[in-house]
């Protein structure tokens, strides 16, 4: 799936396939399937420990440091493959955020190279999970529940995957042109009620070609126009953090107000990391009924179909957004039961669900 | 809990075998199972103010690229490792493996050419390290694959790898440094020397060396080391010579290997085990029936063979001949894509004589001194 249906890895593609040595079973599949597609395969394999190392010891400009030979790889690769494939969801729990959004900024340039790339259609990438024990662990299951639980989100147990997928593209497809057509959004649930402009915008239907599993329809908001206040339902996962119960209000567009019952600390440095990390760079909702309970891993929990995603920070540059930050923050809501949402005035959505005849 | 020997081998490598400076870029290539190695090193290097990142294999793939690839594929050299090789002002190989033979039924040739595309990097390296833009060093972590190899327990291989790299000496680099100021007065006293004479089991054979340079490695370039070597006269080498250790060499073994040599060409090639592998190496190119390199081990903490060349060819009291590419920066001329090691045990049995003189027995040379050992084993 992943080198076929997703990255549609062709003959002379430079393939880099990104994990940690956990993902070895998979990684050696990836591998030999990329030779077999006649692709250049490129491993990259990270060691958790090396991130922990840097964060703990490294002065300022070390955490500002940009691999030169990292830079080369987002330049001149034609397809990233990446896999989580974590052996320890906490491990850098105890580093400074301050430190965390240091290094973060030093990776912006590279992020923003990288989505400009794939946004003019030069690099293919996909994100998907490898099971391990440590996301087990987050998610309150066993190792083999939780190979079912990601196999199940992917549709692997489909006889026919590729079709399944691609009827579920159609879907998505139809949602993307329909939202299209309308100029304000307002989400209202408890604790929320959330305005913004998308007219002018695109909406790019998410159908499992850049992550895997997929399953979202999304945009970048007018930066200016969001206004509100927006309670989530599920805790915020960033840097191996947890933030509970985050509430924003929003004004003119920006965060005027952050609060969280755990983490505020921690939210309230990244909303200053920079300029842009108190605008809102996108807009989504969750739509893969394969995946139904949160598991704190944000590549499944934004897809949960019924869901809503806003992200603090840097927006897509294919859906039009215009915001720039060193952060990309995903802040997921959960509209399964007692919430709306009017496009123009009008209800399109309610307790999880498009209106019928909508998409 | 990690085992503070390994920060101690880190700390060997950065401070005395490359002397890291801040703001260097450090690559640290490894496979995946060095972790235990590769996260100390690199956390060291980072302490030390340089910019250190890891380039991790993991094992199999390479395998699969040597069974499946593609001509093209198996011939492919990344772009990016080439400009990569460019960028980084230091590099450390840890040359573990999980599993020293998994080549030992590959395609040779399949595999000779993917070895052949990668030593293309190699070369790049070694160029920026003639013109003193880059430095290297070798080294090990402790796995199960090659305890295995040894014969021993993890734990046990552990303690032989640390014992010879000295890493529990109250201060490592002031051993090594010792070490190197000893050995170069060995190599000194054989700067002047014409001819050597190598005598032992099945083993007469004469090796100029006029005019040649010999150098000490001490620690420098590999971690365990301890040795003397030079490039041999090219021409200048004749007789016969019987190597008592196995010689391991892309996961193959040639055992009791039995050498003829004539004007510096081997004319005859025996092994008791291996045969065929030896003389398809012998044939590789031109300058691979010459001889690259003549050299005493002289590590008495590596006091056995283990199937591995890092520390097999410093066991103190041995000597090792190899066949191949020399040393260009020593006066070697000859030119192979094979460099193979091959390794004569002097310990008990065997003199050398430099110009007619003995200056080597029971294993040393006789000026050094020579310190009480436990009995030597296989």
């Amino acid at each position: 799936m992943l080198v076929g249906f997703c990255a549609r890895v062709r003959e002379g593609d430079l393939v880099t396939l990104e994990s940690t040595p956990l993902a070895a079973p998979i990684l050696r599949e990836l591998y030999r399937k990329v030779l077999e597609a006649g692709g250049q395969p490129l491993p990259r394999v990270s060691l958790e420990g090396l991130s922990e190392n840097l964060l703990k010891h490294g002065n300022d400009e070390q955490l500002a440091w940009v691999n030169p030979a990292r830079s080369d790889d987002i330049e001149t690769v034609d397809v990233r493959i990446a896999l989580e494939a974590p052996g320890n969801t906490r491990r850098l729990s105890n580093v400074d955020p301050a430190r965390h959004a240091r290094h973060e900024r030093s990776s912006e340039e590279l992020r923003n190279r990288y989505l400009e790339r794939a946004a003019a259609g030069e690099l293919r990438w996909v994100l998907s999970a490898y099971p391990t024990e440590a996301a087990a662990q987050d998610a309150s299951m066993s190792l083999v529940e939780y190979e079912d639980f990601v196999y199940g989100a992917g549709f692997l147990d489909d006889p026919d995957p590729v079709a399944r997928w691609q009827q579920f593209g159609e879907r998505v497809d139809r949602l993307a042109a329909f939202l299209s057509t309308k100029r304000e959004l307002r989400v209202v649930a408890e604790g929320t009620d959330l305005r913004f402009v998308t007219e002018g915008r695109t909406w790019i239907p998410s159908k499992g070609q850049e992550n895997f599993p997929d399953g979202e329809v999304f945009t970048g908001p007018v930066e200016t126009s969001v206004e509100g206040e927006i309670r989530f339902t599920y805790p915020g996962v960033f840097h191996a953090r947890e933030v509970d119960d985050v509430r924003l209000r929003f004004e003119a567009g920006e965060v005027v107000e952050a609060t969280a019952s755990r983490g505020q600390e921690f939210l309230r440095e990244m909303i200053a990391m920079d300029e842009g990390a108190r605008r809102v760079g996108e807009f989504a909702f969750g739509l893969n009924e394969g995946v139904a309970i949160f598991t704190r891993n944000t590549l499944f929990d934004e897809k949960i179909g019924g869901t809503m995603h806003l992200a603090l920070g840097t927006a897509y540059p294919e859906t039009g957004g215009l915001n720039r930050s060193a952060l990309h923050w995903d802040l997921i809501c959960d509209l399964r039961s007692g919430s709306e949402v009017l496009a123009d005035g009008e209800l399109i959505y309610s307790d999880g669900q498009f209106l019928n005849g909508v998409g | 809990m990690s085992d503070p020997r390994y920060d101690r081998l880190a700390e060997l490598v950065l401070d005395h075998s490359l002397r890291l400076q801040p703001g260097e870029v450090l690559r640290i290539e490894a496979d995946a199972v060095a972790e235990p190695l590769v996260v100390p090193l690199h956390r060291e290097a980072i302490k030390r103010g340089a910019h250190a990142y890891a380039a991790l294999d993991l094992s199999g793939l390479t395998e699969l690229l040597v069974a499946h690839g593609a001509e093209e594929q198996i011939g492919f050299v990344s772009p990016i490792a080439l400009r990569e090789m460019d960028a980084i002002d230091a590099s450390i190989t840890i040359w573990s493996e999980t599993n020293t033979r998994s080549f030992s039924r590959a395609d040779t040739d399949r595999r000779q050419r993917q070895l052949a595309a990668q030593r293309q990097l190699a070369l790049r390296r070694r160029d920026r390290i003639a013109r003193g833009e880059h430095r290297w060093c070798g080294t090990l972590c402790p796995t199960e694959a090659h305890a295995q190899d040894a014969e021993m327990s993890l734990e046990d291989y552990e303690a032989f790898v640390f014992g010879a790299c000295h890493v529990l000496d109250d201060d490592p680099v002031a051993h090594w440094t010792g070490v190197g100021e000893q050995m170069q007065a060995r190599a000194d006293e054989l700067a002047a020397v014409r001819e050597l004479r190598i005598v032992g089991e099945d083993t007469d054979l004469t090796v100029v060396v006029r005019g040649r340079t010999w150098r000490p490695a001490y620690g420098r370039k590999n971690v365990p080391d301890g040795e003397v070597y030079t490039s041999p006269v090219e021409s200048g080498i004749n007789g016969t010579i019987r190597f008592g250790f196995p010689a391991v060499f892309g996961g193959r073994e040639v055992d009791d290997a039995r050498l003829r040599l004539e004007e510096g060409r081997v004319v005859a090639a025996e092994a008791a085990g291996g045969e065929d592998y030896l003389r398809s190496l012998l044939e590789l190119d031109d300058g691979a029936s010459g001889v690259g390199e003549i050299a005493f081990g002289l590590n008495y903490e590596i006091d056995r063979f283990t199937r591995n060349i890092l520390f097999d060819e410093k066991i103190g009291g041995t000597m090792h001949l190899a066949l191949g590419m020399g040393f260009e920066d020593l006066g070697g001329l000859n030119r192979s894509a094979l460099h193979l090691d091959l390794i004569c045990d002097l310990r008990r049995e065997g003199e050398v004589y430099a110009d007619g003189e003995l200056v080597w027995r029971n294993g040393h040379f006789l000026q050094d001194p020579q310190p009480a050992r436990p009995a030597e084993r296989v």
